[in-house]
């Protein structure tokens, strides 16, 4: 291997070593068990959207319904508890629930009424927008609320599902790791594990990078990008859950941040080891890269809209490792 | 949308109890359609109009004209330049004043603080001078930290930035969060660091949800500053009627903020918006714009 | 014919990464002669070709083209426009590479006038229209200038690419195996094209592997092999042998088919219609049989195909397989009943530009290669290395990427996926397309070796791959089967006459 394939490999792993080496020298108390922990908590939403969209990038799709799928889904929770009184499992079903039909309802309009996936999923982001406000009249959900008609909605968020927020496992040190990280990895290893090592990842992969020839393979092209939309969709939810569980509320959002969050570590992905493609470990390390990133900087008093700057700073060099050093961008 | 509903249903109170024919035409943040919809109220032949919100640019001449009209007319939270209107306001820099008294009052004055402020939003920029002010007043208290971001939701943003800053500072003792939002964000960041013992917010604004948050035990959330917005709807109304009656209001007339802290809540067992209103008195009613002769629409 | 040097290249080198491609290259173009170049997939004939037309930089070396006083001036294109502007202009043999779908047929031809500096600012559609008509007037072309590129046949988007690099008159024209998509009477248009352009003293580069192409252009002919040049010939009559065997390195044995017959039926076909008012057909595939279908390009060949592979319905008829009734309805449904479909054009409809030979080998066969969806990769590795042998792929290893590979080796790689598994019926749509004779002949003879417990049927339009491959010849014309032939002294006239379209009827 040259030089160069060595640097599009490893090069941003290294960067990401060297900026943590850098907050560990500028900042004081960044190197800590909690500090790590928190910096995997922060991005735990986000980098759980991030994979579900890893799975449509795969196929050679986009979902841009992500970030109000995650919101509806907090509303949807939010609702169940608050108004209709119900428990925990019924709140995650909903909420599951709705993520997997928006994702069918997605890639329906892609695959059989042939919206393109951008516009397809563009439209599904405004209808839940709007959708997530029906219920309430535009109201944020919160034990004691004044439902329109008058009425006040005296169902509470249940422990049990506060906890999914709250409750911290024991690892080494009491009331380290919350529930929201192990969450994202487990799902960050599954995802991985089923794109990589399981034959219907692998055809995943095909469809996206020649679907012609993956339908001539024998592979039922259509079932895979609907199930991929369907698993951005859950993953979504799952991500709105996390976030219902952590804010203890139903509030009105459009998710746009979790959006753009989310797609900016799903593309910084494509940079980890040169993979030049989506992948699920890419993602997990964009996420992370961003979180430290956000962490160091606020750490070190930096306002807003510099970390914005230079989230897209790193999103944009990523792309150049992409696209203009490996393979992709020659001929 | 909440505020609005609130406000709404304060102007609906007291022009009951004042016996209004009232007519409510919503422009849905339209500006133009705004400033159209005082022409609509003039052809109406209406005797009094409140303007709520609004662009002055879009405003003022919409507002002259009703004037002109022999119409009275009551401005509320936008200037309209007109010394014959007089113009209602809540006070942003009371709603900073008494949440840093009752911090002040709390941790004594001298304390490290973090700070949420978002520069460029209109009522946290007057927020924020009063919190300037206060740092000059009391060189006791040193702000190490200063974080906020409006990228929705904004409660899980700003717990984010909480939390990297509680670990660079976690010797702060007081965070000054002068809205709700924000608030809610730097609590989840607190309880998450273990540290709600240690810490106490103080904010400005309040709902249902914030309450139910300041009441949860060892909460961290210490006071918030807040006006009721029924009750500059009725202030507003009430200051109409003045006109009509041939008083004189004042040109400013400002609806004081409410101090509301977690002792209030949890010794008079309020739950919600209503049970404040019901039990803190000072939050239902103001005693603004209330010459003899005005029924109180909160009176039962 | 003129002697003049128009056009000459001095030991021009490339790499790419540690691989030299070019090992210093010199060769020269003379006005109003056709050169053919002559190399097998991976000689370096395409990257030659690019870097002359400015698409790669040289690695090393000098290029020089002849001036109105003969005197040669430095030529280094550094884009394709350049080298367009100097009088070089080449046709690629990936055909959507000349044309913009999209556009209409005027607008391409008049494209790069109109994308030109020199262009005027506003778009004049009459205009555009006239000089459209005198590019395709010159050339003899007759299409409607209105068509869009994407509805046009391949074949005719070819046609509009030559017409199109014809506008800009060039002094050196490059086709980069130009009649690999033509039917044989579109071919003798271009062919008579050429022999225009030659008597207007135009410098030809013809890069092909047709016998039938050199013999009817060549001038000169230079072979290469391995990045260098390996033979010139110029003496009449051309040395046809001595450069085949230059290209090659070796000494090609043309081994006689021993036609073989069939006694078991894998695959009948009962009344098949492929087309609204085709004559409707019937076939019978035989096990250890190899047949080839041939017939001009258009005539139903890949509809056919595609109907054996259930990726097509059609339109009346009835198949079985092994006396089973066989009416697939996905091309996954054929392949779970061991009919196998190596596609036509790979590029777009076979190899996943992704995934390197040992994914692509795997592809079809996942289900067979994983336990509980999980895959085994030690299978997959063992099978793409043992398939990688069988058909004698040349690469590093099984993790090489397929754009690493020559063309011949990516149809390796094709032909070496379906064969990973055994097949009932094995369809090959096409699978000489862009393949140097070697890896034709290592493919035809891994086809014939191992016939055996299976039918093979092969979609070719080149007569010459069916005689060197079949056991029997099918000739398809006007969406239906007009004649068999048995590969062995076989009536070529007759057959000939089928493939054109006039059978000679025996009886009435």
């Amino acid at each position: 291997m040259t030089l160069r394939d060595h640097a599009i490999r490893y090069g941003f792993i290294l960067l990401l070593f060297g900026l943590i080496a850098y907050f560990a020298t500028a900042a004081d108390g960044f190197v800590s068990p909690q500090s790590a922990v928190f910096i995997f908590q922060s991005v735990a939403i986000t980098g759980v959207l991030a994979l579900g969209v890893t799975a449509t990038l795969v196929v050679g799709g986009f979902d841009l319904s992500i970030g109000s799928v995650a919101t509806s889904a907090m509303m949807a929770a939010a609702y169940v508890m608050v108004v209709l009184e119900q428990n925990a499992v019924v709140a995650v079903i909903a909420c599951l629930l709705i993520g997997a039909v928006v994702g069918l309802i997605n890639g329906w309009l892609i695959v059989y009424m042939r919206v393109p996936d951008l516009l397809a999923t563009l439209g599904m982001m405004f209808l839940l927008v709007g959708l997530q406000r029906i219920p309430t009249e535009g109201r944020s959900i919160a034990t004691g609320m004044t439902m329109p008609d008058g009425s006040v909605a005296n169902g509470k968020f249940s422990d049990a599902f506060l906890a999914l927020g709250r409750h911290r496992f024991d690892f080494f040190i009491p009331n380290l790791i919350p529930v929201s990280v192990v969450v994202l990895l487990v799902l960050a290893a599954l995802i991985w594990f089923f794109l990589e090592y399981t034959r219907f990842g692998r055809m995943m992969y095909a469809v996206g990078s020649n679907e012609r020839a993956a339908e001539l393979a024998g592979a039922p092209v259509k079932a895979y990008k609907i199930w991929a939309y369907i698993i951005s969709g859950v993953f979504a939810s799952i991500g709105g859950i996390l976030l219902a569980a952590r804010l203890g509320r139903g509030d009105i959002a459009s998710g746009n941040n979790l959006l753009l969050d989310a797609v900016a570590a799903a593309l910084i992905g494509y940079a980890v080891l040169g993979a030049a493609k989506p992948n699920a470990f890419g993602t997990a390390v964009g996420a992370l890269f961003v979180g430290i990133l956000l962490q160091g900087l606020t750490m070190m008093n930096a306002p807003y809209y510099t970390q914005d700057f230079v989230k897209g700073v790193v999103l944009v060099v990523a792309l150049v490792f992409t696209f203009a050093l490996s393979g992709r961008g020659r001929r | 949308m909440i505020f609005f509903q609130a406000y709404l249903s304060g102007v609906e109170a007291q022009s009951k109890a004042l016996g209004v024919d009232l007519r409510v035409l919503d422009s849905r943040q339209d500006a133009a359609l705004q400033a159209d919809m005082v022409d609509q109220a003039i052809a109406l032949g209406v005797q009094g109009i409140i303007i709520q919100h609004g662009l002055t640019e879009s405003m003022k001449e919409a507002a002259q004209r009703a004037v002109d009209a022999g119409i009275k007319v009551v401005a509320f939270d936008v200037n309209v330049e007109n010394p014959e209107i007089p113009q209602v306001e809540q006070s942003d820099r009371d709603l900073a004043r008494l949440a840093l008294e009752q911090a002040v009052k709390d941790n004594g004055e001298s304390w490290k603080a973090g700070y949420v402020y978002v520069a460029g939003i209109a009522p946290l920029d007057r927020r924020n001078e009063t919190w300037v002010d206060v740092k000059k007043k009391f060189a006791g208290i040193n702000e190490v930290a200063m974080f906020g971001t409006l990228d929705n939701p904004i409660a899980n943003s700003v717990a984010n930035q909480a939390r990297s800053v509680l670990s660079a500072h976690p010797d702060i003792k007081v965070m000054f969060a002068p809205y709700d939002e924000f608030a809610k964000g730097v609590k989840i960041a607190v309880d998450e660091a273990g540290l709600s013992k240690d810490i106490k917010i103080y904010s400005a604004d309040i709902s249902t949800s914030d309450i139910a948050a300041m009441r949860e035990p060892d909460s961290a959330w210490a006071a918030t500053a807040a006006t009721n917005p029924a009750v500059v709807g009725q202030v507003s109304v009430r200051v109409l009627a003045q006109l009509l009656a041939g008083e004189d209001p004042g040109h400013n007339v400002i609806v004081p903020p409410t101090l509301i802290t977690q002792k209030d809540l949890v010794d008079k067992d309020i739950k919600n918006m209503e049970d404040l209103s019901a039990k803190l008195p000072q939050f239902a009613h103001a005693d603004v714009a209330m010459p003899a002769w005005m029924p109180n629409p909160n009176a039962k | 014919m003129g002697n003049h040097a128009v056009f000459r290249v001095d030991g021009l080198r490339k790499s790419f990464g540690h691989i030299e491609v070019l090992g210093g290259v010199s060769l020269e173009l003379h006005a109003g002669e056709v050169t053919v170049l002559m190399g097998a997939n991976g000689a370096g004939k395409s990257t030659l070709v690019k870097i002359i037309s400015g698409v790669y930089e040289r690695g090393g070396g000098t290029m020089g083209l002849a001036g109105p006083d003969f005197a040669h001036k430095a030529f280094a294109p550094n884009t394709p426009a350049e080298a367009i502007r100097a009088g070089v202009v080449t046709v690629h043999q990936n055909i959507n590479d000349g044309v913009v779908a999209d556009l209409d047929v005027a607008t391409n031809l008049t494209l790069d006038r109109l994308s030109g500096s020199s262009a005027p600012f506003l778009f004049n559609p009459g205009r555009v229209r006239r000089e459209a008509k005198a590019v395709a007037d010159r050339m003899g072309l007759v299409i409607d200038l209105r068509a869009r590129i994407s509805d046009l046949s391949l074949a005719d988007r070819q046609m509009v690419a030559i017409a199109r690099a014809m506008a800009h008159q060039p002094k050196v024209l490059i086709l980069d195996e130009p009649t690999s998509s033509l039917s044989s009477t579109e071919a003798d248009r271009l062919f008579a094209l050429l022999d225009r352009l030659r008597e207007q003293g135009v410098a030809i580069l013809y890069i092909s592997h047709r016998v039938s192409d050199i013999r009817r252009l060549a001038d000169r002919i230079v072979s290469m092999r391995d990045g260098i040049i390996s033979g010139v010939f110029d003496q009449k009559p051309l040395d046809y042998e001595g450069a085949v065997n230059a290209m090659l390195g070796r000494k090609i044995h043309l081994d006689r088919i021993v036609a073989r017959n069939s006694a078991k039926a894998v695959l009948t076909a009962d009344g098949l219609r492929i087309a609204e008012g085709a004559r409707p057909f019937s076939l019978t595939l035989g096990d250890g049989e190899v047949v080839a279908v041939t017939g001009l390009v258009g005539v139903g060949k890949t509809a056919l195909a595609e109907m054996l592979f259930g990726v097509r319905k059609p339109l009346a008829g009835t198949m079985t397989m092994n006396g089973r009734p066989y009416a697939p309805g996905s091309a996954g449904e054929a392949i779970a009943a061991g009919v196998f479909l190596v596609a036509k054009d790979r590029a777009t409809s076979g190899i996943v530009g992704d995934f390197n030979i040992e994914r692509n080998v795997s592809l079809p066969f996942l289900k067979r290669t994983s336990r509980l969806g999980v895959l085994r990769r030690r299978i997959e590795r063992a099978t793409a290395r043992r398939q990688i042998q069988e058909l004698g792929i040349v690469c590093r290893s099984e993790k090489d990427e397929m754009s690493a590979l020559s063309g011949g080796n990516q149809q390796k790689v094709m032909v070496a996926r379906w064969m990973s598994q055994a097949a009932r019926l094995f369809i090959l749509d096409e699978p000489f397309q862009g393949v140097d004779i070697s890896a034709r002949r290592d493919i035809a003879a891994k086809l014939r070796a191992s016939a055996s417990g299976r039918a093979t049927l092969l979609f070719v339009t080149e007569l010459d791959e069916a005689l060197e491959t079949a056991d029997r010849i099918l000739v398809m014309s006007e969406q239906t089967i007009v004649g068999e032939h048995r590969n062995a002294d076989i009536d070529l006239e007759r057959l000939l006459a089928e493939v054109a379209g006039r059978p000679l009827h025996s009886a009435a």
